[in-house]
């Protein structure tokens, strides 16, 4: 029994045994990045290529030594779509695994909620899906960063480039939740200078399978440009259904984003000649040196295929994270947000600057045009007519968004 | 075999053995956000539960209570600047303003019309607020209820702590529970239970069923609005979902899974769902269908829910 005594001597030997890993893991511990994604619910699929793309940013920053040997790591997390369920993600992000940043989301609502987490326990979150609310007051932080394009700018950039092209007299036609509202206030805001006729300003309800009763009424208008804002499997049909009513005949359909897992997934025919924005299309690869270095990397990760505009935007999102680490030569919140402040880059698309003010990523808009012929091979589906330039006049000001 | 005495005196002490489970049920958990989320829908189910296992009323716009609860404690907070404990009160009482409009409309009918009725005006208290986006934020949820400190008779805790907000959460959970626990001893429990099992013969005995239904309509409304409110603390935002039908209908599945008319089971039904939804979901993006499969075994082989038939087999 004398032998297994307690004394205080073991037990501070023991207890100094067993705080040691823990020392250990400070100095050294990976660079933890959480990455709350959709991937179940409608925009799995570009969810699925964000973390594709994200971990492509992952692995480079680890391949090429890390921050003085720390190695990063991407924490996927599923948030459903659902802003209850992302907070709830974010905050095990946070609590549990003790994330040093946070990445991702891919919904206005879902963003937002992702950001009141993160902001209150300031830890930096970086967004990289569509908002214009999250660079504004009140949601905004000094530690939230927005790092896709917003509705203001998509539908200006388009809407800049099919007014002066294809006429003045315009039909548009919403899905009636805050993304169509957006982007068809971003679409007058540029056609008023420009003097465009609003023939009429219909809506849709989220989720509509059937057309067919606004087609005709939109056809006896004689519109010179039909502009649909809605997303996703709205998006499908809705240009599906115009083209088999032969609408295209007489009016331009113009799309503020237009997808590229969409037009993968519906084939030429029926987007053939639809007029629309991105963030990226691989295509810019040939005068972009920095597209044609992500897409090769992609490519080789993915046998061969190539990345979507969403998926792209994981990339760039995780990797502006990263970039500003070795800057900053730090992990710490605060020398990290100076480092990203101002930061000018080119890391997939061209020049891009993280505006100072509101962290907002000043950079191009893509035109795309759909295309049936001509295609190199499966993932060439869209020629690209014009390239909206990075100017941050092209953004809501910073005195509008609330910012001092 | 446990000794009846032992049973029954389980029973009696029911408050006080589910006290001592929150208190040590964190600890187990793989994450404390999702012991606060197990918490407060199982206070969700229970409220819910007080309609459908005791009244017998089963009610399909739960979640017009529930986010009622949210969304009036969210907008005292933002708009108004409440301080946290009156954004608490406003979502006790919200949820239960809400219930007795919806209450006073619905009670009239039964069995599915009961069920449509309540469904559709949830869905109107979901367009109210979708578009009255000035107040609730619309689509994009409400954000911004910024709760870091709580102030209590001179005690300082911060709430944004993981644990310490659990255990705040916990305190209001045990609070309603042991509310709850004194309602369904009461002379006006047993009346629930009579409406429930013969409602000609409890009117024939002098009991005015239809105030009995509003009555314990409106005490659904405040557990499920202090639920919401709670939520709103807890997650800092309001999402508009948490007003939608689906969540009407999660509440029902919680309930059927733990058990209905079971005093714990609700708990039980919340824990397990929203377990298997965040661990399945871990390993595959199919976690709905392993969810799925899980609920169908259990209306199958556990009508009575997980707690009901484990109740069941110690009374046997």
């Amino acid at each position: 029994m004398a032998t297994s005594k307690l004394t205080r001597r073991s037990v501070l030997a023991a207890t100094s045994i067993l705080a040691m890993p823990a020392v250990l893991r400070a100095q050294d511990a990976t660079i933890k990045i959480g990455f709350p994604v959709p991937l179940t619910g409608p925009y799995g699929t570009e969810a699925k290529d964000q973390v594709a793309c994200a971990q492509i940013a992952i692995d480079d920053f680890n391949a090429a030594g890390g921050l003085a040997g720390r190695k990063a790591e991407l924490l996927v997390r599923d948030d459903k779509l659902n802003p209850g369920e992302a907070a709830t993600r974010t905050l095990e992000l946070i609590e549990k695994d003790q994330v040093n940043f946070i990445a991702g989301s891919l919904s206005a609502a879902v963003q937002l909620a992702v950001n009141n987490v993160a902001k209150q326990r300031g830890v930096i979150f970086n967004s990289i899906s569509q908002s214009d609310q999250i660079t504004a007051l009140p949601d905004w932080s000094k530690t939230t960063f927005h790092e896709a394009m917003t509705p203001h700018l998509t539908a200006g950039a388009v809407g800049r480039y099919a007014f002066s092209k294809f006429g003045k007299k315009v039909v548009f036609l919403r899905a009636d939740y805050a993304y169509g509202d957006e982007m068809v206030d971003g679409f007058k805001a540029t056609g008023a200078s420009m003097g465009i006729e609003v023939l009429a300003d219909l809506k849709h309800p989220l989720g509509m399978t059937d057309f067919s009763t606004l087609l005709p009424r939109i056809q006896s208008l004689k519109p010179d440009m039909l502009v649909l804002c809605n997303f996703g499997r709205d998006q499908q049909i809705s240009i599906k259904q115009a083209t088999d009513f032969g609408l295209k005949k007489t009016t331009k359909i113009v799309a503020p984003i237009l997808l590229y897992t969409s037009r993968v997934a519906v084939g030429p025919a029926a987007f053939e000649g639809v007029i629309g924005g991105t963030s990226y299309y691989w295509g810019i690869e040939a005068n972009t040196p920095s597209a044609k270095i992500f897409n090769d990397k992609y490519r080789k990760a993915n046998g061969n295929k190539l990345p979507s505009d969403y998926g792209a935007l994981g990339y760039a999102g995780v990797r502006s994270i990263l970039d500003a680490c070795l800057r900053a030569g730090s992990v710490e919140t605060a020398k990290v947000v100076t480092a990203l402040e101002g930061a000018k880059y080119d890391s997939y698309k061209g020049g891009q600057e993280m505006r100072s003010c509101d962290h907002q990523s000043v950079q191009s808009v893509f035109i795309i045009e759909s295309k049936s012929k001509d295609m190199i091979n499966e993932y060439d589906v869209f020629n690209v007519l014009a390239t909206d330039a990075a100017n941050a006049d092209n953004l809501r000001s910073c005195k509008d968004e609330g910012h001092a | 075999m446990l000794p009846a005495e032992f049973v029954a005196r389980c029973k009696r002490h029911r408050v006080v053995l589910s006290v001592v489970f929150l208190l040590i049920f964190p600890l187990v958990m793989p994450f404390k956000a999702i012991a606060v989320n197990i918490l407060i829908y199982g206070l969700f189910a229970l409220g819910f539960n007080l309609l459908f296992g005791t009244l017998g009323l089963l009610s399909f716009g739960h979640a017009a209570l529930f986010g009622g609860g949210a969304y009036a404690c969210g907008i005292a907070i933002v708009h108004y600047g409440a301080p946290w404990w009156l954004g608490i009160f406003a979502g006790l009482l919200g949820g239960m303003l809400i219930a007795a409009i919806i209450g006073a409309l619905a009670i009239r009918t039964r069995g599915i019309y009961f069920a449509m009725v309540t469904l559709a005006l949830a869905q109107c208290v979901y367009f109210v607020a979708y578009q009255a986006s000035d107040f609730t934020g619309g689509e994009n949820g409400l954000r911004g209820i910024d709760v870091r400190d709580i102030n209590l008779f001179g005690l300082h805790i911060n709430f944004v702590d993981p644990l310490n907000r659990y255990y705040v959460v916990a305190a209001f959970v045990a609070a309603a529970l042991f509310v709850l626990s004194r309602i369904l001893a009461s002379p006006f429990g047993a009346v629930l239970e009579a409406v429930r099992e013969n409602e000609a013969r409890a009117r024939a005995c002098g009991y005015d069923v239809r105030a009995t239904r509003f009555v314990a309509f409106v005490i659904s409304g405040g557990f499920c609005g202090l639920a919401g409110a709670l939520q709103a603390l807890h997650l800092s935002i309001v999402p508009i979902e948490t007003l939608y039908y689906q969540t009407s209908g999660l509440v029902v599945m919680m309930a059927l899974l733990g058990g209905m008319g079971t005093f714990f089971g609700p708990f039980i039904g919340a824990g397990v769902f929203l377990l298997l939804e965040n661990l399945v979901s871990l390993w595959t993006v199919h976690w709905q269908l392993v969810v799925g499969a899980a609920f169908v075994a259990c209306v199958l082989f556990f009508p009575r829910g997980i707690w009901g038939t484990i109740l069941l087999g110690r009374a046997k």
